[in-house]
């Protein structure tokens, strides 16, 4: 049934026809994430991908006491957008800054990997939300 | 006298239209008889008289301090649009309502139908309807220019100049764009858009037009930092009937939200540096569903 949906698009089409089902860059939704659920992931950046149209934070680290760290890999929304959504900046984050990242778990079981609510730097105690429509008024500074 | 075509251009010959009296008119006549279509055969085909866009005048300047202040980053409601997706839904004709209806359940299953692959446009008016980028909006004299966020093929090009569209079809992702003021309204017609360019109600809904869509967009100010986007979107062949939805944009004049470069095709990518000290993009993996799910190591 799935691949009769992406037929229908012709831009689907394209990303089948054209070398399978990777690297697609693209606006796309996040119903691939469990917005039911949240995670706490404390732990160190390994790198922040600024890039449009999602940025990616890989964070290593562990949601719970009981499971080995690991490289957890974050996305969010695009770079104009985190702007806007509250304080963030190309750096913001960098490689071996301790964090807490909260967000939402992918909806299969096993991976490591969400969708960020909000990110706080651990030695500044600043917080960085990514809810772009917490901002959706004019005049903002 | 007057020649027909296929002369329209031929220099002697147009000299020859101000002949006057029975001498002149009878040797043109005969000339035209008897010499100009061997002529014409040997000649190239004559191409149409060069349309030239005019310089701008100091005037058509002025005037453009006399439309209303759009300047400033502006930022789709997007709240909005998530809300219309249930309170005005497009009339879809039965085959389209069929295949959105399967797109919901799959989204709602987690795996999201991916209309916008490939850092293709979202295209008109797709861009203005499901978009959660910022765009800016430049005026200058015969166009209104809108630039988008996420990459540099977001632009539509709408011309008030007074053309009207072309006569021959040359299909785009953002189509044909002619506008006019109406007081404070930018009134702006489109035609010729790719029939792949889905008429989207979100990033995971929406189906390729299929051809002669027409779009008419009233866009004003509905407050001081507030813009509407009054679209009626024609879509024959999905679309039983002419579909009306405002799209709302709020503006942002803080210097830190000005737009930067967005080059969508790096969220395939990852910067490193390779072994001879360049600096290089690799791939990242992206999911069937467009999300990144690993990251090559440094």
């Amino acid at each position: 049934m799935r691949h009769v949906l992406k037929s229908i698009g012709a831009f689907a089409t394209l990303a089948i026809v054209g070398g399978g089902i990777s690297q697609v860059a693209a606006h796309h939704s996040a119903a691939m994430f469990d917005f039911s659920k949240s995670q706490t992931l404390k732990g160190k950046i390994v790198e922040m991908r600024w890039v449009n149209p999602h940025v990616t934070i890989t964070v290593t680290g562990s949601p719970s006491a009981d499971e080995a760290p690991a490289d957890w890999l974050i996305e969010t929304t695009s770079p104009g957008n985190l702007v806007r959504a509250g304080g963030w900046r190309r750096d913001a984050v960098k490689p071996g800054d301790e964090v807490e990242v909260t967000f939402h778990p992918e909806r299969e079981a096993g991976k490591k990997s969400g969708l960020l609510m909000e990110l706080k730097a651990v030695s500044s105690g600043e917080v960085f939300t990514a809810n772009i429509r917490d901002q959706e008024k004019p005049g903002l500074e | 006298m007057e020649f027909a075509e296929p002369f329209p251009d031929h220099s002697f010959l147009r000299r020859m239209r101000v002949k006057s009296g029975p001498i002149g008119i009878a040797s043109v006549a005969l000339f035209a008889l008897v010499l100009a279509p061997s002529i014409a055969v040997a000649q190239a085909p004559q191409k149409a008289p060069a349309v030239i866009n005019p310089p701008p005048t100091a005037q058509d300047w002025a005037d453009i301090a006399k439309l209303p202040d759009w300047s400033g980053v502006w930022n789709p409601k997007i709240s909005d649009q998530d809300a219309q997706v249930k309170t005005n839904p497009p009339p879809w004709n039965e085959a389209a309502a069929k295949k959105i209806q399967q797109m919901f359940a799959e989204e709602k299953a987690g795996r999201p139908t991916l209309i916008f692959a490939n850092c293709l446009p979202e295209a008109h008016p797709s861009w203005m309807l499901v978009t959660h980028n910022a765009m800016e909006i430049l005026f200058t004299p015969g166009r209104v220019t809108m630039l988008g966020e996420s990459d540099g093929n977001r632009i539509r090009r709408i011309y008030t100049d007074g053309r009207g569209h072309p006569e021959t079809s040359d299909p785009t992702f953002h189509g044909h764009s002619i506008g006019h003021w109406e007081g404070d309204t930018l009134v702006v017609d489109t035609t010729d858009i790719v029939p792949e360019a889905p008429l989207a109600v979100s990033e995971a809904a929406g189906l390729p037009n299929n051809g002669d869509m027409h779009v008419i967009e009233r866009i004003h100010l509905a407050d001081k930092d507030i813009l509407h986007d009054d679209l009626e979107i024609v879509a024959p062949n999905i679309l039983t009937k002419p579909w009306k939805t405002t799209r709302i944009f709020f503006r942002q004049r803080a210097r830190k939200f000005d737009i930067v470069e967005g080059v969508c095709a790096t969220g395939d990518l990852v910067e490193r540096v390779n072994a001879e000290g360049d600096h290089v993009f690799v791939p990242v993996q992206k999911s069937e569903w467009g999300h990144t799910t690993a990251v090559p190591a440094k």
